[in-house]
């Protein structure tokens, strides 16, 4: 008879540790597999994605998913709850995304993901945020020594991305009008990466210049942007074509309000100028007229000259005539200059508008000679 | 003849007794109109240069021929017609103060009083000459402009002694026709200077006209 409790006390025991085990199964069917961050590394106020992969573990056993949250502290978390999901299948799973936004400290955090289903045990997942607010980098790779007016000078700058994931959409753009292209598109770049983008400055006018370069790229969906500014000094070219005018001659015509401009166009540089074109600026009151529109000069060698002729209408007004010259260098590059011819108003002749003393004279002593005579006829009649 | 200049009422009268005769007269008109004919040869090269840029050279020598010539013979003839006009216009007026004697005689006086023309023509010959030769001439692409771009240059101050010369001596021809007519067409002092006044001053107004004075 004392064998009894024993035995009641056995089948107790194990039938109780059989209950507690079977409990413990039933509640572990559901778990997190993985997650993803995009961008793998947000720059600060970025905003981006995590997403989480939820997994029916069971075999044979449908879950129904009542609320998935994501819980941050130092991370802010744009998204809301998912409430009743729905059941998920035996073996599946199912992707869940939160929208996340940084802060504007780096450093590395951890939000939390909370998943609760229907006769399971509650998920606690920890995912990992990096923040890293290192930008690309921009510079200049190489550029020549002596940029000259008038020249073309090549650029180029380099772009590195430091950063340990990759950005999109690098693009380098500039609004300076003398720097071709404006824009060079680089794309993506990887970590530790770096490319190189060509532009070409052809400046008109010399002295310091600052070229303004951005760069733009993409982390993620968020724009981001750095400047770099490069000064240049540019200086006249110790061998370029020099056009200077000598010998100019304003003739005017009477009645027409026309004037023929006539000189020599000398290259007193050490480079050919060609297709030297010479024309009458625009401007009020000034207008170009036949046969001397425009004056074709051609090729102009070192030390050499050509005369020219220019027929120009002016207004009444109109004290100086705009002349432009053109020319183009071996590369075809136009050149164009602009030199301001003083017109001098004059009556139409070249006469000084008043008559001679000795042809007054002539006159008076014509007048009284006629009168004299005129006046002794009638005295002898 | 230097009577005809100096004292032209003693010389007409003395003329009248005697036959009509054209000879001298025309001789007069012609030596005129031979000088003026020079002034307008000048004035005719000085319009077909504004062409230069516009007509070809070999074209531009062979207008500037053929315009100069006719320039100079139309002179001529212009002195001829101007010569008979006047004349009939004298004649014509004389005629309301109930004026004497043919058209012969008339044309014959008025010839004489072609005389200081001769004068005026020589002048005025040199005169325009030395304005040329120191005259930018203006260029035009268009012939119609010739005449808006000569309008200045007539009222140069050279010219415009010339033409004020040029009047001085019509004055001194019309003293010379009012005599004149005054025996040729047995008129008044005072009618024969009605005659000649009204055409002589409605020219020198419309000369001074064209000068810009008025």
């Amino acid at each position: 008879m004392k064998l009894l409790p024993l035995f009641l006390f056995l089948v107790l025991f194990v039938a109780g540790i059989s209950g507690a085990y079977a409990v413990e199964e039933q509640m572990s069917s559901v778990m997190i597999t993985s997650y993803q961050i995009s961008p793998e590394v947000l720059m600060r106020n970025d905003v981006g994605t995590v997403t989480v992969t939820v997994k029916n573990m069971e075999s044979v056993k449908s879950i129904n998913i009542k609320e998935a949250r994501m819980l941050g502290r130092d991370i802010k978390v744009l998204s809301d709850f998912y409430f009743n999901v729905g059941r998920l299948g035996p073996g599946e799973s199912l992707n869940l995304s939160f929208t996340i936004k940084a802060g504007y400290t780096d450093g590395i955090y951890y939000p939390k993901v909370l998943v609760e289903a229907e006769g399971a045990q509650n998920i606690r997942y920890r995912t990992q945020v990096k923040v890293d607010s290192t930008p690309l980098t921009i510079g200049v790779k190489d550029i020549q020594e002596d940029i000259f007016k008038g020249e073309r000078a090549r650029i180029e700058l380099v772009v590195g991305n430091p950063r340990p994931n990759t950005v999109t959409a690098v693009k380098i753009v500039t609004d300076a009008k003398e720097v071709i292209p404006s824009e060079v598109f680089i794309g993506a770049l990887s970590s530790d990466e770096s490319k190189v983008a060509s532009f070409n400055f052809t400046p008109q006018t010399k002295g310091a210049h600052a070229i303004n370069f951005k760069l733009a790229f993409k982390n993620g969906d968020n724009h981001h942007s750095a400047d770099l500014s490069v000064p240049l000094n540019v200086t006249e070219s110790k061998k370029s074509a020099e056009l200077i005018l000598t010998g100019l001659e304003v003739e005017s015509m009477p009645g027409m309000n026309v004037y023929k401009i006539t000189g020599d166009i000398n290259n007193a540089g050490l480079e050919e100028a060609k297709s030297v074109v010479m024309k009458v600026g625009d401007a009020e009151g000034i207008e170009a007229v036949h046969p001397y529109k425009a004056y074709f000069v051609g090729l102009l060698s070192p030390d050499d000259f050509s005369s020219f002729e220019l027929d120009v209408k002016v207004g009444e007004n109109v004290t100086q005539v705009p002349l432009i010259i053109e020319y183009k260098d071996e590369d075809g590059i136009l050149f164009s200059k602009t030199e301001y011819i003083s017109i001098e108003r004059r009556q139409g002749t070249t006469s000084s508008g008043e008559l001679p003393v000795s042809m007054v004279i002539l006159g008076v002593v014509i007048a009284i000679l006629v009168i004299g005579l005129i006046a002794y006829s009638w005295k002898k009649r | 003849m230097i009577e005809v200049l100096t004292n032209p009422n003693e010389f007409f009268e003395a003329r009248v007794k005697g036959e009509e005769s054209l000879r001298i007269p025309v001789l007069i008109v012609l030596v005129s109109g031979l000088i003026g004919g020079i002034s307008a040869f000048l004035m005719a090269g000085i319009s077909l240069e504004m062409l230069s840029e516009t007509l070809p050279p070999e074209a531009l020598g062979i207008a500037s021929t053929i315009g100069g010539i006719s320039a100079f013979f139309g002179a001529v003839i212009v002195s001829l017609i101007f010569w008979v006009v006047i004349a009939a216009i004298f004649f014509g007026i004389s005629s309301i103060f109930k004026g004497e004697g043919n058209f012969k005689r008339t044309l014959e006086f008025v010839g004489y009083g072609f005389i200081p023309m001769i004068f005026s023509a020589i002048i005025s010959a040199v005169l325009i000459y030395n304005f040329l030769s120191t005259v930018q001439i203006p260029v035009v692409t268009d012939p119609a402009e010739i005449r808006e771009a000569l309008e200045p240059l007539l009222k140069d101050p050279m010219m415009q002694l010339s033409s004020f010369i040029g009047i001085l001596f019509m004055l001194w021809s019309a003293n010379i026709w009012i005599f004149g007519l005054k025996h040729a067409r047995n008129l008044s002092t005072k009618n024969a200077l009605i005659t000649v006044g009204i055409p002589v001053a409605a020219y020198v107004l419309y000369t001074i006209y064209q000068l810009g004075v008025m």
